[in-house]
């Protein structure tokens, strides 16, 4: 019986429109090169470099994502990042490359924790205390440094870091596995959807060739994605997550532990941001002490692109991916095909808004189509609605 | 001697668009120089009355007639101008800007610091005794003092009638007393007052004259001198009891399940034990801000400034939420949109809110969904609809679904049926019966005293954040008997005449 698709509930403009925009995106600008002369846009090692590209952004993406599902905001990832790879950076050379980067990883957890202690038992909202510890951190970043790039000029220590940044991993046996698992996967749950995506994978695969390989902050992501989103779906610790944003309150009396999840949000925002922090400072081997500036914005466009709600109770880490997939194949187009850069910055900003956009009609579209279930409704206005309680 | 009436309503009806009767067709006269109360259960339509009256809700049938003319009025706007001002129960007044400029919201003009404006806002106010000065910020003023600049808001058209709508429901003893001379004021000011309150004290000490609805239609007008609390009572009850019956086998005493000792909540629950044993159903009656809720939630683990000793079985439960659900007490919240469930999920994520496991197992959550659909009867599609699309009584009987799991020992009900229409209600309390009957402890908070009368094993009387009395047996008492217990002056001080 799983065999019956809601087509609709899968492929629809709100469902999947994220997905739709960068196929769009991509099947356009491929349109371009070929008009213009250029050769071919669609290779797997220009996509390749597309998901390199969006990897840092799209880490953070994936745990900002759950900080505003769980109803809260940080901006301060961005910063959290730079202190993360200036820790690294600093590090590196005295104490190792693994002992330095665990360094970085408390670091910027610590400064979570503040954030979510401050957002929780203080009481100042997010938005407030995150502007602050985004100023704050960025300002920290500016005194470990004195102002100046820090290098690591250790050679050995240099090489470690470029193995785990730049290191190339092949994907066409890994494709090929995860397709013969989904494949089985379907068929013992007679899912046509599972079906269908096995092959799309594996078609996919085949065009990328034997030799496809990407850098390893891809894989990262993917697998920091891939984690997030089975929590989110298979657990009961991600549904209430969700919980935690849709109704605080109604989780709190559900007996969730309400700080500990927004507290946990906090942590886990800080700790994704520093372990981009970490692949940023690895890629350099370097600090600048304004490295990542503004990225917390391209962060937050990108889980709005996936369809995130500020308001909390919904979200998708796996569009916000596709989200931020979608801004930087955007930036790549723009570099690739020489087509303006002053263009760029006016383009992005008009893709999220239509995106947020579409979303938010979407939604009130798929409210007023579905009919009201019950057949004799109570009215809510006699029950008293500001008395509830009284008689 | 009997004046012209200032307001006459014939046969107002009100029918939602979903075809449910708010009101019935209502008859009123209101004059001027009087205090009309209003009265009637929850349900009743005073609320929808007074929304029509006040110009926020259109009336579908009937004539109403504003000094001798047919009112037409469609916005609040209208009305005000017309020269009625309504009080709302929850006061609609921005915390942050002072109280002058809270009082003159309403009127039109360029400038903000008009001095003509400031001076008829400081006549007002001195007219009510100057109980706040004029630069105060409202958000820092007492609940009871922002209650009178709501009243000076309101005064500052220069009414004819004031609309009030429980204006003293959030008050202590002494600001309600402040409200109650500012009332007589503006009767003997020529204007009039319709008054809506659940206490049946203030109603004889204050009003000149009542009416009572009852299901949508004026049951009873009458000069307040004729009346007593008893027959208001009787009034305001007397609604066709619901299909329940009390299984009538004598209920062998058990055991306590759950004990609470010396629990209390600074400024909300005084020092309060109690004991319930399995299968016992215990009533909770007071009236709004009561401290029913309170109790509950402090039982629950759920008011941070709570302390006290609350067991089960034996056991002590520390007061967190988590540790309260671990141990297997429940507890339904009275305001389900904002405290019950989680309005983008759906029917089966909502019940399965309360598990306590790893892995998700939606088979598993569909079929305890399908379940409880089947046994609560809930209108609903099927367990993939989302809550908020649902009536309020099927979205109830959802919060009430998540708490059916074999570890819920303690069953806490804040008005699970308040709002909600009769045959959810009779869903809802079959199967709170039920579920006592299968051994768990309940405590029922219920603005409904004919429901407390119907299902609970004993009653406990809540006034002012304190239990005043404990009915052994309600099956020896009646309604009206209830009411003026929660609600009477027998219990009640602070009251002057």
């Amino acid at each position: 019986m799983n065999m019956k698709i809601d087509w609709r509930q899968h492929f629809g403009l709100r469902e999947a429109g994220v997905y739709y925009a960068l196929l769009i995106l991509l099947g356009v600008l491929a349109a371009i090169a070929h008009a213009r002369g250029l050769p071919n846009y669609l290779t797997a090692q220009n996509l390749g470099n597309i998901a390199y590209q969006s990897s840092l952004v799209g880490i953070m993406g994936v745990a900002m994502t759950v900080m505003l599902i769980t109803g809260a905001f940080d901006l301060s990832v961005a910063s959290v990042a730079a202190l993360a790879a200036a820790v690294l950076v600093g590090l590196a050379p005295q104490i190792g490359f693994p002992l330095a980067a665990f360094a970085a990883l408390i670091t910027a957890a610590a400064i979570g924790l503040l954030n979510g202690a401050i957002v929780q038992f203080i009481g100042i909202n997010a938005f407030i205390v995150t502007l602050g510890t985004l100023t704050a951190v960025r300002g920290l970043v500016l005194v470990l440094t004195d102002g100046r790039s820090l290098m690591v000029e250790r050679a050995d220590t240099l090489a470690q870091m470029l193995a785990f940044e730049s290191v190339r991993v092949p994907l066409f046996w890994p494709v090929v596995a995860i397709t013969v698992a989904l494949f089985a996967l379907g068929v013992l749950r007679r899912s046509a959807l599972q079906l269908l995506s096995a092959c799309t994978l594996f078609a996919l695969g085949l065009l990328a060739g034997p030799g496809f390989a990407v850098a390893a902050p891809v894989v990262y992501l993917a697998i920091f994605t891939a984690i997030v989103w089975a929590v989110l779906r298979f657990t009961v610790v991600g549904r209430r997550i969700y919980a935690v944003g849709g109704n605080a309150e109604a989780a709190r009396l559900s007996g969730i532990n309400v700080h500990a999840y927004k507290l946990g949000a906090f942590v886990l925002s800080s700790v994704a941001a520093g372990f981009a922090g970490i692949l940023f400072g690895c890629r350099l081997g370097a600090i600048n002490p304004t490295a990542l500036q503004g990225s917390e914005l391209t962060v937050i466009a990108a889980a709005i692109l996936g369809g995130t709600s500020l308001f909390g109770g919904a979200g998708n880490v796996v569009k916000t991916v596709a989200g931020a997939l979608l801004l930087f194949t955007l930036t790549n187009g723009f570099n690739v095909l020489n087509l303006g850069a002053s263009y760029q910055g006016l383009i992005e900003g008009v893709v999220v808004i239509a995106a947020a956009a579409i979303y938010t009609v979407g939604g009130e579209r798929r409210r007023a189509r579905r009919p009201i279930v019950d057949t004799a409704p109570d009215a809510p206005p006699i029950a008293e609605a500001g008395m509830g309680a009284g008689a | 001697m009997v004046e012209a009436p200032l307001l006459t309503l014939a046969g107002v009806e009100k029918t939602w668009p979903n075809g449910t009767v708010a009101l019935r067709g209502v008859d009123m006269v209101v004059r001027p120089g009087r205090v009309h109360g209003l009265l009637g259960a929850n349900g009743a339509g005073k609320s929808t009355l007074i929304k029509i009256l006040a110009g926020a809700l259109p009336a579908s049938g009937g004539t109403i007639n504003w000094c001798g003319q047919a009112a037409l009025w469609t916005t609040p706007r209208a009305a005000r101008a017309a020269g009625i001002a309504t009080l709302y129960q929850h006061i609609p007044l921005v915390p942050t800007l002072n109280a002058a400029d809270n009082i003159l919201l309403e009127q039109r003009g360029g400038l903000r610091r008009d001095a003509a404006a400031r001076r008829r806002a400081a006549a007002v106010v001195a007219l009510l005794g100057d109980p706040f000065g004029l630069d105060e910020i409202v958000g820092e003023l007492p609940i009871g003092t922002r209650q009178m600049v709501a009243i000076a808001q309101a005064l500052i058209g220069d009414p004819a009638l004031v609309i009030m709508d429980e204006p003293t429901a959030a008050l202590a003893g002494h600001e309600r007393e402040t409200v109650y001379q500012t009332i007589r004021q503006l009767a003997a000011a020529g204007r009039a007052v319709l008054f809506v309150s659940h206490f049946l004290d203030e109603i004889l000490a204050l009003t000149d004259e009542v009416t009572i609805l009852r299901d949508g239609r004026a049951l009873l007008h009458a000069e307040t001198a004729t009346l007593d609390e008893a027959a208001i009572a009787a009034a305001i009850a007397g609604r066709s009891v619901t299909a329940l019956t009390r299984s009538s086998a004598a209920r062998t005493p058990s055991p306590p399940l759950l004990e609470v000792r010396d629990l209390c909540s600074p400024g909300r629950l005084a020092t309060t034990s109690l004991s319930i044993g399995a299968g016992e159903i215990v009533g909770v009656a007071g009236t709004l801000g009561s401290g029913r809720s309170e109790l509950l939630h402090a039982i629950f683990g759920a008011d941070p400034a709570a302390s006290g000793d609350v067991r089960l079985a034996g056991r002590r439960v520390a007061l967190f939420t988590d540790e309260a659900v671990a141990a297997g007490i429940a507890l339904v919240p009275e305001d389900r949109v904002a405290q019950g469930f989680v309005p983008t999920m759906t029917i089966a994520e909502n019940i399965a809110l309360s598990q306590r496991r790893f892995l998700l197992d939606r088979t598993c959550e569909a079929e305890a969904a399908r379940a409880a659909i089947a046994r609560l009867a809930i209108r609903a599609d099927g367990p993939d609809a989302m809550v908020s699309e649902l009536s309020g009584g099927n979205a109830q009987k959802v919060v009430l679904a998540k708490w059916l799991t074999p570890t819920t020992r303690v069953l806490l009900l804040d008005e699970p049926t308040a709002g909600i229409d009769i045959g959810a209600r009779i869903d809802i309390l079959r199967t709170v019966r039920c579920l006592a009957d299968e051994g768990l402890a309940v405590l029922l908070v219920s603005s409904e005293f004919e429901e407390l009368l119907a299902i609970a094993d004993r009653i406990l009387v809540l006034r002012d954040g304190a239990v005043i009395a404990e009915i052994a047996d309600p099956a020896d008492l009646d309604e009206a008997a209830l009411i003026q217990l929660a609600s009477g002056a027998s219990a009640r001080t602070g009251v002057a005449a």
